[in-house]
Order: C-alpha cells, then structure tokens, then sequence
C-alpha cells in the first residue's frame, strides 16, 4: 500500500531508490532485470497451485502415493513445478490424518514452497511464529482459531535447508460429491501450511 | 554465538498476528528490495548463503526491531560494502 | 562420498556454536534424533556463506522429539540437517 510515507519509511524509500540509482549507473542492475524478477514472483505463484495438488490427491489414490513419495517428481503432472526461484528445491509433502497434524515452519529465516503457495505471509516470516511453533504449536495452532483434537499428535517440519513442504490436508467431511474445482477451492494458504484443517 | 535469527524455541515473543487479505509488498520499496536483491544474486554479486548471513549478522536489537525488507535492505547495503562494489558513503549519498 | 545414514538411523546433532552462518538450529544442538529421510546433496552453507568451496554433501530429514529438545511437549521436530551436523548416536543405555 504505497501512499502516505512518513518518519524511517519515507526515508527507506528513498534509500531503496538511491541505491537502485547507483547499481544501475554501475551497470550491475537494469530495469527490465528487475521487472522479470518480480513478474516470476508475483506470476504463476499461487496457493491455488497446492489447491490443485490436494484436490488431485483426494480424488486419486495413485496420484497422492506418487504426490506423497516424491513430489518434485508428480508436480509435472499437473503442470507444476518448484522453478523461478533461486535454487532448485525439492517438495516435501506431508500428509494429516486422524492421527497426527503437520505444521510448516522455517525458524532460521523464512523458507516457504513460493511456487505452490504464492508470496508468504508477514506472519510466517515473523519472530512470533518462528520462535512458539516449535514449541508449543498446539498452543499456535489455537491462536488461528483451530482447536486439533487431543488424539491427533503434531509434527512440526522446520525448512533448515533445500526441501520446501507443503501439507496434505484431510478431506472435508460431506465433500464426496464435490467436483475437482470446488474441493481446490476449499483449500486455503493456511491449511497448505498447517494453521489450519483444510 | 549462536545468532539473533535463530529463534527456534525462543521465549517471549507475542501471539502471532495475521493480516487479512495482505499483499505480498506492503511499499513498492519493498518490490524494489526484492527484485534488487534477486537480481544481485543472479549475476554473482554474492550468493544465496552470503545474503542470509548478513541478515543474521544485523545487531540483535537492529534485527527484531526491523520489518522483514528492511532487514533484506540491511542485508544488501552491507553486502555491496563488503564486496568493495559500492562505499557507504556513495550509498549514504542520498 | 557415500551416505553415512539411513532412514531410523540414530543420531546426535553437533554441540558446535559456531561463529559463523550454519543451517543447524541452536534449538537441536546436541540433540539425539533419527533420520525420516535423505533429502539430496547439497554444498554446506557454513561453507559457502564463507566463500569457501563446499563439495554436495547429504541432508537428512531428522525427527526429535519435543521432550528430548524442550523437555516437555508430546509433538515432534523434524528439521532437514547436513551429514557435517551430525554423528552417530551413542548406544542409548549410555546416555
């Protein structure tokens, strides 16, 4: 939300755009470099991809064995893949079930599956989150509204290197007759990462 | 000297706060910090693991006070200092 | 270089605080945990943040649990550590 800009932000901004002055005066950036960084970004990055993934996953049985066993490997199949970012990464991804509860974190910095679930949010990213999930994430998991039942137990997976995860949520109940979109569109960011049932 | 970033378990810290419906820049500066930052990695200035190390070398008091592209533009200007590509005082320079 | 651990392998995470960037949170030190998985090679970040040459070496998926990382807790912490973090643990009735 660019608009009114007061105090150490203004100032920040005119940094930013200072320093982005000399880099492109040194030649080491250009501006149409900078417009392709951000349009890989934004474009095509989406938690509507993990959608896509667990709603596929729900209707074929054969598709969530190959999806849970090596998902670097099944994102090709619905057009997916783990690219545009830095590094090459593998998808990890971990699937709840009556019995025990995933809950994604990266606690040294901020390591998140861009790719299938879009940008990250502030929250993710943030001290809070980092430092109480791992130990205490039933108590995390309340603070987004999401009571888990006593009999689930939780794991916690903390992205300290090449491996991005996403969760396989459970199945809506009473969605038996729902068509591949509509249980996409049941899917949410928070669910991909754990903060939430679905 | 295990560093500020690694917060993993860390007391203290207040419940986790989400923002409805937020954007993935909150400042273009920020789109700018990202894309400066992507684009300095992609032609070598300095890699991947060099960008995180500065972030958690930033003074701990500097660290948790700072939102998440500020830290990314400490981060950088550091960088580029170290590396002899910029100065401070070029980059001060305002 | 061979993998030196398999899936339920035991083993014990490096007590090392370096003073340098390293991927093995201070939350794991010393912790005793056993591999899920083996997650690629990849060259060791304390190493390239330094500039230093670093050859691909392997990651493991560890799993530990809360108590033996916090003392309390009944979930557990499965965090992706490179071989050079880790040794085999000692036999448990020696710890």
């Amino acid at each position: 939300m660019s608009g009114d800009h007061i105090g150490p932000a203004a100032t920040l901004a005119a940094q930013v755009r200072h320093l982005e002055g000399l880099l492109e005066q040194r030649g080491l950036v250009d501006a149409t470099e900078l417009d392709r960084a951000l349009e890989a970004f934004l474009s095509g990055s989406s938690p509507a991809n993990g959608a896509r993934l667990v709603a596929r996953a729900w209707l074929d049985e054969e598709f969530r064995s190959r999806l849970l066993a090596d998902a670097t490997v099944a994102l090709p199949e619905l057009g997916l893949s783990m690219g545009g970012g830095l590094q090459e990464q593998r998808l990890k991804v971990v699937e709840n079930t009556e019995d025990s509860h995933n809950v994604i974190v990266c606690t040294l910095c901020s390591c998140y599956p861009i790719a299938l679930l879009g940008p990250s949010p502030t929250w993710y990213k943030s001290e809070a989150y980092r430092s109480r999930v791992v130990r205490d994430p039933r108590g995390v998991l309340r603070e987004f509204g999401f009571v888990l039942g006593p009999a689930a137990a939780i794991n916690v997976w903390d992205s300290s290197a090449e491996s991005r995860y996403m969760v396989l949520p459970r199945r809506p109940a009473g969605s038996e007759d729902a068509d591949e979109q509509s249980l996409a569109a049941r899917v949410t960011r928070n669910g991909l990462i754990g903060v939430a049932p679905v | 000297m295990a560093r500020i970033n690694d917060v993993g378990g860390m007391q203290g810290f207040p419940p986790v706060a989400q923002e409805v419906d937020e954007p993935p820049f909150h400042a273009d500066w920020e789109a700018h910090v990202f894309a400066l930052n992507r684009a300095l990695i992609g032609r070598g200035v300095y890699n991947l693991d060099e960008f995180r190390d500065a972030i958690e070398r930033l003074p701990p008091q500097e660290y948790l006070a700072s939102s998440y592209y500020e830290k990314w533009f400490r981060a950088i200007t550091t960088l580029l200092a170290e590396k002899g590509v910029l100065t401070e005082e070029e980059m001060a320079g305002g | 270089m061979a993998e030196r651990f398999g899936p339920g392998d035991r083993v014990q995470a490096s007590r090392t605080d370096p003073p340098y960037h390293t991927r093995l949170p201070r939350y794991a030190r010393g912790a005793i945990g056993t591999v899920m998985e083996r997650q690629g090679r990849y060259p060791l970040p304390d190493r390239s943040a330094r500039s230093l040459p670093a050859e691909p070496e392997p990651v493991y998926a560890v799993r530990f649990t809360a108590r033996e990382l916090f003392g309390a807790g009944d979930h557990t912490v499965t965090v992706d550590l490179w071989e050079s973090y880790l040794r085999p643990a000692a036999l448990e009735g020696n710890r």
